[in-house]
């Protein structure tokens, strides 16, 4: 178990400030609203889509969702790297829902070290995301659900060297509301093994596991804002082996229903805290980025 | 010809008894299935608030009264279904526990209604 080395500089200040600022406004903005404007939300993005809900769709849905997830920051040097995923989801009945697409990843990396320099782009590899009902959700409105995601990528996804990796992206996701309507409360668990063998030759193990919380509370209808927490360790080998760092990260997000069948989701966080084995500077910058951002958007047809 | 006999006899006890034993399920479910009906016109739904009993399958049959198509939908009863203008369509919810659970019609979302379970 490592000691966090909480980072005290602007960017925790400011995320302390933006969550103040959120808790003022939300507070007002409770007051003066109709609560009869406010419908029930399906739970999964309403969370900045780091951390999901537990809803798995109406049966029947069909959507296409371009997700993209963004890393910037290592410990010097310029690194910024994305993925996005192209995601056609179907929900076939009312306790199923399957999301399979391709991936394609993008890379902006100069004079980081241990990393190549790099400006590049292109498809790497395919995923896809099985997530069940576990717990419906009754009186008590608390609903967890089981997703299993497995991923296969042709590029590694913190460098962009060329290798064959797979992983298998495991999670609970449990939700319930807090004030009907408004407040919702999301826990999510994270375990990810992967494989990776390098074109150069070699092959490895690792595992992250992980806890998450978040809120949201819907501001205005279809529209709800809310506060992300992530705590992360990372294993060398497929059984927790190795541990080689852990990174807390910190925050907003926003969930926007667009239209009847069109949502953006969306999540900006730092890292505020976290250790790397064997080093002795604050956070994780090896196996974590400094940064991180996520934009999903949901068209429905 | 009596072997004969026998053998039919026996061919038809055995598809009486796998006729019975796949219409059983199906006989069964439909006996515990409820159902109710709602109609959808001048972009209101009539009556605006259904009641239905609890821990039992339920077909809802939405009628679609207006000139214009809709679409049921309900986000705690986790459905969705396109009914076109003058028509009608079953929309098969799972077994609920007691509870109130809102729909609407996602295509005019001004038009919404109540399933009381009881």
């Amino acid at each position: 178990m490592s000691i966090f080395n909480v980072t005290t500089g602007a960017p925790f200040r400011v995320l302390l400030a933006a969550a103040a600022a959120a808790i003022l406004t939300t507070t007002t903005a409770a007051r003066a609203q109709n609560e009869s404007a406010f419908h029930e939300l399906e739970t999964k993005y309403i969370f900045g889509s780091f951390t999901f809900g537990s809803s798995t769709g109406l049966e029947g849905e069909k959507a296409i969702e371009p997700d993209t997830e963004a890393n910037f920051g290592k410990r010097s040097g310029r690194y910024a790297a994305g993925e996005t995923e192209l995601e056609l989801e179907h929900t076939p009945n009312q306790y199923v829902e399957i999301e399979l697409g391709p991936t394609f990843s993008y890379y902006n990396i100069s004079s980081v070290p241990g990393l190549d320099n790099r400006n590049m782009g292109g498809i790497n590899g395919v995923e896809g995301t099985f997530r069940f009902l576990l717990v419906e959700p009754g009186p008590s409105r608390f609903a967890a659900t089981l997703s299993i995601g497995p991923e296969f990528h042709s590029l590694d996804e913190t460098s962009g060297d060329s290798v064959w990796n797979y992983g298998l992206e495991t999670r609970i996701e449990a939700d319930t509301e807090l004030i009907k309507n408004r407040l919702y409360l999301a826990f999510n668990l994270f375990y990810e093994p992967e494989t990776t063998t390098q074109v150069v030759g070699g092959s490895f193990g690792e595992s992250t596991i992980g806890a998450s919380s978040a809120l949201a509370f819907q501001i205005f209808p279809g529209v709800a804002i809310g506060v992300d927490v992530w705590y992360l360790r990372h294993y060398d080998g497929l059984g927790f082996n190795s541990f080689t760092g852990d990174a807390l990260f910190v925050g907003p997000t926003l969930f926007w229903k667009i239209a009847p069948k069109v949502l953006l989701s969306t999540a900006w966080e730092a890292q505020v805290a976290g250790h790397e084995a064997g080093v002795t500077s604050a956070l994780d910058l090896e196996d974590f980025s400094r940064q991180r951002a996520k934009l999903l958007l949901e068209f429905e047809f | 010809m009596s072997i004969h006999f026998a053998f039919a006899r026996t061919r038809a006890a055995m598809l009486l008894a796998l006729s019975a034993a796949m219409l059983t399920p199906a006989t069964a479910v439909h006996a515990q299935q409820a159902a109710v009906s709602i109609s959808v016109k001048g972009h209101h739904f009539q009556p605006a608030e259904i009641h239905a009993p609890a821990n039992r399958p339920l077909a809802i049959t939405v009628k679609n009264l207006d000139a214009t198509p809709m679409e049921f939908e309900s986000v705690s009863l986790r459905v969705e279904k396109v009914v076109a203008a003058g028509s009608e369509g079953v929309v098969n919810v799972r077994a609920l526990a007691p509870g109130r659970y809102e729909f609407f019609d996602d295509f005019h979302q001004e038009t919404r209604g109540t399933l009381v379970v009881q």
